[in-house]
């Protein structure tokens, strides 16, 4: 946290009577889920150097026997051996997701900040930005992504350096239809956050000589996307969830991972609260992450208004 | 005063209307090299909008005004040039929020005059050591008071090394006690021989540093002459009046 000056956030209050338990309980959390995610995706670039590819890298066997010898967890000792036979399953899917929203985000990113630029600053420009946004916005996702791959096929178009880096094709047009969707909302995000950039910020730029655009560069989008921050990190938790619709044009990520195993075994409760729980585990190190990143960037005084 | 008029800054019938409403009227007035000119006039007079036509943050519809001998209303102007010679002091600061006493007034040079990193900040360095700020060079501008904010927002003007200053009511947002120190950085400019067009309501200031006081009203320069001609004999009736509530409110 920066500046002494700062008044005390809502958030440093709350973490300060955070019960270190508490805290330790989802650091521990945190480390076990990535540490195995890594882990299971390590060992199968390299090709099973843990365990056999498409192992789980405990034996189902063993989770069994140990809970099963507990009296009180004894019940629970063939689901969690279910589970554990899926976890190479789950993970896979979830280095899906994971690219898929994260490269989503990060190029959609460099395209909402020119829509947002457009839409406060353009003429012309702003029409255009308005209009995407409100196709992109109005129209259900799962449409979009529907007529980019069934409709238009463009699965056909993935350039041969592309291909091959993921097992579909596919991943490559979900990724393309993230992108173009969340740009439009990380647009709106980002619009409301230089319409709070002070008027004045960009006359002072124009006076010392900056032209208006290096004065929205240099001058309003840095403060706008501090501003912009906390908003954006819905879209960013949006995006992980929503990741899943790729499922309905076979990207075989995690949640399409969980609907196949589940249509086959019928278990939908267990399958569908271990992968809630999994995409529970994205989103909040997701929000960490952005705090983290907002702490990182503070500067006193700015964006305190949103700390009130 | 200066002895000889060398056209430096030459304003004529300057016309400026928002929409229907004309909000300057034949406007005229010149000022010569190192001169000190102060716009004076009840609020809603037109002075801090005649102030932006000489940067053209406001677009001034008809007259001329040469600067150096160059027409500021020229359409082919590049006004990114004309505001790198021409420095400006707001009434609210705007100080970039994001960035350091330092960061603030180091912008212009690094990207505008596109000085290396080291000599923006250096020279930003010696505009806040000028403005007595030496001490506050990585201070936010949310961690400083009014008066240390706008004594950065003359250090960033000055580091442009501006032919001609532009100040827009620059003590009218501060606290009583925290104008005397932005007036101290103003008058020290003087001294220093800065050309300075200043809109304010300190008129003890204009009285002891302007060599000539323009006294605007309802967008028309009423009446303009050396301070101690206007401040004790106006030869406007309007001008006396404007004058002496000005002074009963000190």
């Amino acid at each position: 946290m920066a500046g002494a000056t700062r008044p005390t956030t809502v958030r440093e209050r709350v973490s300060d009577a955070d019960v270190s338990a508490g805290r330790l309980l989802l650091v521990a959390a945190g480390v076990l889920f990535w540490g195995w995610l890594l882990v299971s995706w390590v060992n199968r670039w390299l090709g099973g150097v843990v365990v056999p590819v498409g192992d789980p890298l405990v034996a189902p066997g063993l989770v069994e026997g140990a809970l099963a010898s507990l009296p009180a967890l004894a019940t629970y000792a063939s689901d969690a051996a279910f589970v554990v036979q899926l976890t190479p399953n789950l993970a896979q899917g979830t280095w899906l997701t994971v690219v898929i929203t994260g490269v989503s985000l990060v190029v959609g990113f460099f395209l909402a900040v020119p829509l947002a630029v457009a839409r406060v600053y353009g003429r012309f420009s702003a029409w255009l930005s308005l209009a995407y946004t409100e196709l992109l916005r109005g129209t259900p996702l799962l449409a979009q992504l529907f007529v980019l791959y069934y409709g238009l096929n463009l699965g056909r178009y993935v350039p041969g350096a592309l291909s091959g880096v993921f097992p579909r094709d596919v991943v490559w047009v979900a990724i393309l239809g993230f992108t173009l969707n969340g740009a439009a909302y990380q647009a709106e995000y980002i619009r409301g956050a230089v319409e709070s950039v002070d008027e004045g910020q960009i006359t002072a730029g124009r006076a010392i000589g900056l032209s208006k655009v290096e004065s929205i560069y240099h001058v309003v989008l840095p403060q706008a996307l501090r501003y912009a921050i906390p908003s954006w990190t819905n879209e960013f938790v949006y995006l992980i969830k929503y990741s899943s619709l790729a499922a309905f044009i076979t990207v075989p990520e995690l949640y399409y991972r969980a609907d196949q195993v589940a249509s086959e075994t019928f278990r939908y409760t267990l399958i569908f609260v271990v992968t809630g729980a999994m995409y529970l585990a994205l989103v909040i190190t997701a929000s960490k992450l952005m705090e983290r990143v907002d702490d990182r960037v503070a500067i006193p005084g700015l964006g305190a208004a949103r700390e009130r | 005063m200066s002895d000889s008029d060398d056209g430096f800054l030459r304003v004529s019938d300057v016309s400026k209307w928002y929409g229907d409403e004309q909000v300057l009227h034949d406007v005229s007035f010149e000022m010569s090299r190192g001169d000190v000119t102060v716009l004076i006039g009840p609020s809603g007079s037109g002075k801090s909008t005649m102030l932006r036509c000489v940067n053209r943050l406001a677009e001034a519809q008809e007259g001329s005004i040469l600067l150096d001998g160059e027409e500021v209303l020229s359409p082919d102007l590049d006004v990114d040039d004309l505001r790198r010679e021409v420095g400006m002091v707001f009434q609210g600061f705007n100080l970039f929020a994001h960035l350091s006493a330092v960061g603030n007034v180091a912008l212009g040079p690094r990207r505008v005059l596109g000085l290396s990193e080291r000599e923006a900040r250096e020279r930003a360095e010696a505009q806040l050591e000028r403005v007595g700020l030496g001490d506050q060079l990585d201070s936010y501008p949310a961690e400083l008071s009014g008066g240390q904010q706008q004594r950065v927002g003359i250090a960033r003007a000055l580091a442009m090394e501006p032919k001609l200053m532009l100040f827009d009511e620059p003590t009218s947002a501060l606290d009583p006690e925290l104008i005397g120190e932005v007036l101290e950085v103003m008058h020290g400019l003087v001294d220093e021989g800065m050309t300075m067009l200043v809109v304010t309501h300190e008129m003890s200031f204009a009285r002891e540093v302007a060599d000539e006081i323009v006294f605007l009203d309802d967008g028309r320069v009423v009446e303009r002459g050396p301070p101690d001609q206007l401040f004790e004999r106006p030869e406007k009736e309007r001008t006396g009046r404007f004058l002496e509530r000005i002074a009963s409110h000190d």
